[in-house]
């Protein structure tokens, strides 16, 4: 991503805090697919995700006069998606959508850290990280798909979920383990 | 015995100290020490050891997923911002 904040961003959201739409559809152009890939791990389903995403642009067009210019457009952007998205899933009635963290290593699991990924396997592979991605609480999940899958610095992602980086690091880490746990259980499942 | 005793505390605090930094330590973002420390408890620990190549490799496959972006996104919200009034 440009996620640098280019002098040519910071022209935009000048312009688009003063009023000048064309800067902020270019914003939009240049955000939106990148916003979606982080709430659709967040929302119920791709229809909401895209309702979230737009909710997230009208929000930032409307408090664009808000936005403190020393913190980078796209991590204000994120947030505002990230909280909408929190926001909905609370709202849902509880169960499956709260998730829970186990993540301790399971005694006895196989070392499969170097075990051949045929590629008919590949895709339930990827179907059991995602699994195991939207089995984690929306706070863990959120640090996960924003520093490893979207690829944010840990600076960057705490910084969108309003955390002190010694927080973000901590959820980070016990997402990372119950996702490798969950992939523990796959192996030893597939050995029996 | 009394060496004994004392050498498995020391063992377990290291344990669980590598075990709560080994993503710290994958993302480089421990100090010299640290990531000494983190080395010198996972040469000798066969589960930390385990823990650590399979969040290794957890990590490269998270970053492999990618998400289906909706054709037309940006200017289904573009036409909806129209709608709004000047900001």
């Amino acid at each position: 991503m440009a996620r640098e904040t280019t002098t040519d961003e910071r022209a935009l959201v000048s312009r688009a805090r003063a009023g000048d739409r064309s800067a902020f559809e270019e914003l939009v152009r240049r955000h939106a697919d990148r916003l979606y890939a982080v709430v659709v791990r967040l929302c119920a389903d791709s229809s909401e995700a895209e309702e979230v995403v737009q909710e997230a642009f009208l929000r930032a067009w409307r408090g664009i006069d808000r936005f403190e210019s020393r913190s980078r457009f796209f991590t204000w952007l994120y947030r505002i998606g990230v909280n909408e998205a929190k926001r909905r899933a609370e709202r849902r009635p509880a169960g499956g959508t709260v998730g829970s963290i186990e993540d301790e290593p399971i005694d006895g699991a196989p070392d499969w850290s170097e075990a051949p990924e045929p590629r008919a396997e590949q895709e339930e592979l990827h179907r059991a990280l995602e699994r195991a991605v939207r089995a984690l609480p929306p706070d863990h999940r959120a640090a996960l798909v924003l520093r490893d899958i979207e690829g944010l610095t840990t600076h960057e992602a705490a910084e969108v979920m309003e955390l002190s980086q010694a927080a973000l690091k901590s959820r980070l880490h016990r997402a990372r383990l119950a996702v490798r746990r969950a992939l523990d259980e796959r192996y030893l499942e597939e050995r029996r | 015995m009394i060496r004994g005793v004392l050498a498995r505390r020391r063992y377990m605090r290291e344990h669980r100290w590598t075990h709560a930094h080994l993503s710290e330590y994958l993302d480089g973002e421990l100090a010299d020490g640290e990531r000494r420390r983190v080395e010198a408890h996972t040469s000798i620990c066969p589960q930390c050891t385990r823990v650590l190549a399979t969040l290794r490799r957890t990590l490269e496959r998270l970053r492999m997923l990618s998400a289906d972006r909706p054709p037309g996104l940006a200017e289904g919200v573009i036409e909806r911002l129209r709608q709004e009034p000047a900001g």
